[in-house]
C-alpha cells in the first residue's frame, strides 16, 4: 500500500470492527459511548483530522487522532496518522512513539517502519535509524521497493552508508531497475568497492536502449571506479565515453580534467575543457581549472583570460586569485601578480598569509618597492607572527638595504624556525661575506650544502 | 564550487592516488615524519599481508558466525551497516616492526562491536576462544595445505567492547589492502590477530581446536619464544608492549647547528603512554620530551624534544613508560629466541655541524 490516505481508510475499517473498549490507552479518559456511538464519532473525528491535515492546522488534526486513538486503541491506522500529525507539526518525539505503536498493531506492514526510519533520522537519532532499518531487514528481506524507497530517500538525507545498506538490500531482493542500479554502482563507488560499481555502471553504459544522458553518467561512474582502482587508462576511456554520450553533462569534463591533471598532462586537460567550454559556454566551474590547466600547458596569456572571466563571474573564489596570482608571476608581471593578491586580500582580508604572498609580489618588482614590503610583512606579523617565510623575506629586504644587523637577526630567526631549509642560510652566508665575515661564511655555506644530501620527508 | 568540490558531489571523492592491486602478498610502511598531528592517513597506514589479497564484492561478502553458537548467522554488509557502529583511535603494530621502525600506524576506526555479533549468534557458555578467518589463502607453511589466514583469540577479548568488526579508517570505508570490505580489530593487541578480510567466525570451546589456525601451522608462528633454564618456553603474542620511534631526524643525517625539534611517536598495548624520555648522547643522559597529543588507551601520543644542537656526532634514542609501569628496555632481552615484540630504545646516529 504506497498512499498514506488509501493506508488510513483501509486499516481504519478493519480496526472499527476489531474494536475493543478494554485496550484503552493509559492516558485516554474511560469512554462512555456504545458501540454504535463510537463508530460515528470516530466517523466524525477522521473527517475532523483530514480536513484539518489539508489545511494544514496539525496541531487540531493531533487532537482529533488522540481522541480517535483513545477510541480505537488497537488501530494500526489511527496511530499512523497520528504519528503523521505529530511528524508534520514538528513533534517528532510523540510521532516515533506514534509510528512504534502502529508498527507493533500491524507487524506485517512496512509504512510504519519507513515512517520510524524519517522521524529518528528527523531527531537525528541515528542508531534508532539503523534498528528500524535492520527490524525492516528481518521482517521484509524479499521487499525491494522498500528498500529501494529507503535507500532514496536517505540518499536525499546524505546518509550515504545507511543508503549502500538499504540499496544493496534492494539488489538482493530483486532485479534493481536502471537508475536504482545506477545509484548502487555510485555509492558502491563512494564506498572503494570499486569492482562492484564498474560491473553495475559499465552494464549500464552498454545497455542500449537506454537514454544517451543516463549512459554517460554509468560510464562517467565507471571512470571514476577505474580510476580509484587504480586503472587510469580504462577511467580516462571510460570518461571520453561518457562525454561523447552525452556533451552536455559538466562533470564528465571536469572529471576528466581531473584526472589528466593529476600525471601532469596539462594540454590534454585544457583541451576536454575547452571542448565542454564550446558544448557549456555559461559553464562557471569549467573556467578555474580551465585557466589553471592552460598556465600549466605553458600557454599563459590565454589561462590568465580564463582565470580573469572566472573572477568577473565568481568573484568570492580565493583560490581563482592564487591561480591568477601565479600566472601572472608566470608572466613575469609582479605588479599584477601584487594587483590580485591585494585584491583578494580586500575581498578576504582574513585570507591565511595572504600579506606575506602580496610581499612576495612587492619583492619581485623591478626595483623592489622595500618599504611596501616590509608594510606588508608588519601586516603578516599580526596574524602569523615569527612565520620563518616572513623572516626570510625581511631578512633579504634589509640585506638588500643594508640594514645589517637586521638582516642578520631576521635571518637567523628563519633557520631556527626552521632549520631545513636552505635558503636564509644562503642569504647569511651572502651577508657574511659582504661583511668580510670569511668564516662564518663558508661554514653557512657548508650547511647549506649539507642539507641537499638529505632524503626527502 | 571548486572542481573539487564537484568530484566529491558526483562520488569521486575518493579518487585520490591507489596503488593498484597487485596479485601478491604486499609489505609496505612509511615512513612515520609524513604524518600530521597523529593520525596516519588511509594512504601511509601500514600493510603486511600473508597471502595475495583477495577482491571482495559488497554485494556477495558475508561474515558467518558459527560453532559453539545457538543461532549461527551469516551477517551481509547491509547488515553490518545497520548495526550500532562504535568508534575506537587505535595503533595497530605488526608485532614484527624493527625498534624505531615504521610498520605501526594510529587510526580512528569505526565498526560493529565483535560482542554484538556473538551476542546475536547466542553465543554458548563453553566458550573459551574464537577463530577468526580472513577471505585470504594461502600456504602458511611450506608442507600446510593451503588455508585461510586465521587466528584464535580469546573469548574475553572478544567480548571486549572495543573489539570490533571494523569497516571503517579515519572516516572512510576500509581500502582493499587494509581488509575491505570489514576486518577485525583487537586494540591493545598486535595486528595479526586483527585479521583482514574476515569471513568467518567460529567460536570455540576450551577443547576445541581452531582448523584453519592449527592445520595451516598458524599455532607456531607469532608466538613468544623464552629460553629458561628448563627449557624454551612458548607464549602466544598479546599484548603490544610499550614502544617508541623517532621520526624525525633520520639515521645518518647530516644537521646544521642549531635549535631542532626532535619528535615522534610513543604507543603501548596496556594503560596509556605516561611519559616519554629523549636521550642524544646514547642513553648516557635522558630528558623528558613534551606530550603534544592526549593520551588515551591503544591510541599514539606525538611528543617533541626541542634540542639545541651544537657540531658534533649524536646518538638519539627515545624512551617510553606507561601508566602500568611497563618502560621501554634499552636493549633486546637476550633470553629472546623469537622476532616478535622489537621494542628496545633503537639508537639513531647523527651528525650536527
Amino acid at each position: 500500500m504506497n498512499s498514506t490516505g488509501a493506508y488510513r481508510c483501509a486499516a481504519l475499517c478493519v480496526e472499527i470492527l476489531a474494536l475493543s473498549a478494554g485496550l484503552l490507552a493509559a492516558d485516554c479518559p474511560p469512554s462512555t459511548l456504545g458501540r454504535e456511538e463510537t463508530v460515528r464519532r470516530l466517523q466524525q473525528l477522521d473527517q475532523a483530522a483530514q480536513t484539518s491535515m489539508r489545511q494544514g492546522r496539525y496541531p487540531e488534526a493531533m487532537r482529533a487522532y488522540r481522541e480517535q486513538s483513545c477510541l480505537a486503541p488497537d488501530s494500526s491506522g489511527v496511530f499512523y496518522a497520528l504519528g503523521t500529525a505529530e511528524a508534520a507539526s514538528g513533534d517528532f518525539l510523540s510521532a516515533r512513539k506514534s509510528f512504534a505503536a502502529a508498527d507493533r498493531l500491524e507487524p506485517s506492514n512496512s509504512l510504519p517502519l519507513a515512517m520510524l526510519v524519517r522521524v529518528n533520522l528527523s531527531i537525528g537519532d541515528i542508531d534508532s535509524v539503523k534498528a528500524a532499518l535492520w527490524d525492516a531487514a528481518g521482517r521484509f528481506p524479499r521487499d525491494s521497493n522498500f528498500h529501494g524507497a529507503m535507500a532514496r530517500f536517505l540518499i536525499q538525507n546524505k546518509q550515504y552508508d545507511l543508503a549502500l545498506a538499504e540499496s544493496l538490500r534492494a539488489r538482493e531482493a530483486g532485479s534493481p531497475d536502471d537508475s536504482a542500479r545506477m545509484e548502487l554502482a555510485v555509492l558502491e563507488n563512494t564506498a572503494g568497492a570499486y569492482d562492484d560499481a564498474i560491473r553495475n555502471a559499465s552494464a549500464l553504459a552498454q545497455k542500449t536502449g537506454l537514454p544517451d544522458s543516463l549512459r554517460a553518467s554509468a560510464a562517467g561512474v565507471a571512470g571514476l571506479s577505474y580510476e580509484g582502482a587504480g586503472q587510469r587508462d580504462a577511467a580516462i576511456a571510460h570518461l571520453r565515453d561518457a562525454i561523447r554520450l552525452d556533451p552536455s553533462r559538466e562533470n564528465s569534463y571536469l572529471a576528466l580534467a581531473f584526472i589528466l591533471e593529476k600525471t601532469q598532462r596539462f594540454r590534454e586537460a585544457a583541451e576536454v575543457l575547452e571542448q565542454g567550454r564550446r558544448h557549456l559556454p555559461d559553464s562557471t566551474a569549467i573556467l578555474l581549472p580551465l585557466g589553471s590547466d592552460l598556465v600549466g600547458a605553458e600557454q599563459v596569456q590565454a589561462g590568465i583570460g580564463v582565470l580573469n572571466e572566472f573572477i568577473r563571474k565568481s568573484p568570492e573564489e580565493p583560490k581563482a586569485y592564487l591561480e591568477l596570482a601565479d600566472a601572472y608571476r608566470k608572466a613575469g608581471d609582479p605588479r599584477q601578480e601584487a594587483k590580485t593578491l591585494q585584491d583578494l586580500a580586500q575581498r578576504k582580508p582574513e585570507y591565511p598569509r595572504i600579506h606575506r604572498l602580496i610581499a612576495s609580489a612587492l619583492f619581485n618588482l623591478t626595483p623592489p618597492d622595500y618599504p611596501a614590503v616590509l608594510a606588508e610583512l608588519d601586516r603578516a606579523d599580526q596574524t602569523a607572527p615569527d612565520d620563518p617565510d616572513a623572516l626570510y623575506l625581511r631578512g633579504k629586504v634589509f640585506l638588500a638595504t643594508h640594514r645589517d644587523a637586521e638582516a642578520e637577526t631576521a635571518l637567523r630567526r628563519s633557520i631556527e624556525k626552521r632549520p631545513m631549509d636552505p635558503g636564509p642560510y644562503y642569504q647569511l652566508a651572502r651577508l657574511y661575506q659582504k661583511l668580510g665575515k670569511k668564516d662564518l661564511a663558508q661554514d653557512t655555506l657548508a650547511r647549506m650544502q649539507s642539507l641537499k644530501n638529505l632524503p626527502a620527508k | 564550487m571548486t572542481r573539487r568540490e564537484l568530484l566529491v558531489l558526483s562520488g569521486a571523492g575518493l579518487i585520490s592516488p591507489r596503488p593498484s592491486r597487485g596479485s601478491g602478498p604486499q609489505n609496505l610502511s612509511y615512513p612515520l615524519s609524513g604524518i600530521d598531528g597523529t593520525i596516519t592517513p588511509q594512504d601511509l597506514f601500514f600493510v603486511r599481508d600473508h597471502f595475495s589479497p583477495p577482491r571482495l564484492s559488497l554485494e556477495t561478502w558475508q561474515l558467518s558466525v558459527e560453532g559453539r553458537v545457538s543461532r549461527p548467522r551469516k551477517f551481509s554488509f547491509s547488515d553490518v551497516l545497520e548495526l550500532p557502529a562504535r568508534q575506537v583511535e587505535s595503533v595497530l603494530e605488526c608485532s614484527g616492526n624493527a625498534a624505531g621502525g615504521s610498520a605501526a600506524s594510529n587510526g580512528k576506526w569505526e565498526g560493529v562491536p565483535i560482542s554484538f555479533l556473538l551476542e546475536k549468534a547466542g553465543i554458548g557458555r563453553d566458550a573459551a576462544f574464537v577463530e577468526l578467518e580472513g577471505a585470504d589463502t594461502g600456504r602458511l607453511l611450506a608442507q600446510s595445505p593451503p588455508l585461510p589466514f586465521a587466528q584464535v583469540v580469546p573469548v574475553e577479548k572478544c567480548l571486549d567492547a572495543s573489539s570490533l568488526l571494523a569497516y571503517k579508517l579515519n572516516g572512510l570505508f576500509l581500502p582493499p589492502r587494509n581488509g575491505f570490505p570489514a576486518r577485525a580489530l583487537f586494540p591493545g593487541w598486535y595486528g595479526m590477530t586483527s585479521v583482514k578480510w574476515l569471513r568467518r567466525i567460529v567460536v570455540l570451546s576450551e577443547e576445541d581446536r581452531g582448523s584453519a589456525f592449527h592445520q595451516s601451522g598458524m599455532n607456531r608462528v607469532y608466538n613468544r619464544v623464552i629460553e629458561t633454564p628448563e627449557g624454551r618456553k612458548t607464549i602466544p603474542l598479546t599484548s603490544v608492549q610499550v614502544k617508541s620511534a623517532i621520526a624525525w631526524p633520520y639515521e645518518g643525517m647530516n644537521l646544521p647547528a642549531g635549535n631542532h625539534a626532535v619528535w615522534g611517536f610513543s604507543w603501548t598495548g596496556t594503560g596509556e603512554i605516561r611519559d616519554v624520555s629523549v636521550s642524544v648522547d646514547g642513553g648516557r643522559s635522558w630528558n623528558a620530551a613534551k606530550l603534544d597529543s592526549p593520551g588515551g588507551p591503544y591510541r599514539w601520543v606525538r611528543w617533541t624534544f626541542a634540542w639545541n644542537a651544537a657540531p658534533g656526532e649524536y646518538t638519539l634514542m627515545s624512551r617510553a613508560a606507561d601508566s602500568m609501569g611497563h618502560q621501554q628496555p634499552l636493549t633486546r632481552d637476550k633470553s629472546r629466541k623469537d622476532v616478535y615484540e622489537l621494542n628496545w630504545c633503537l639508537p639513531l646516529r647523527c651528525t650536527v655541524r
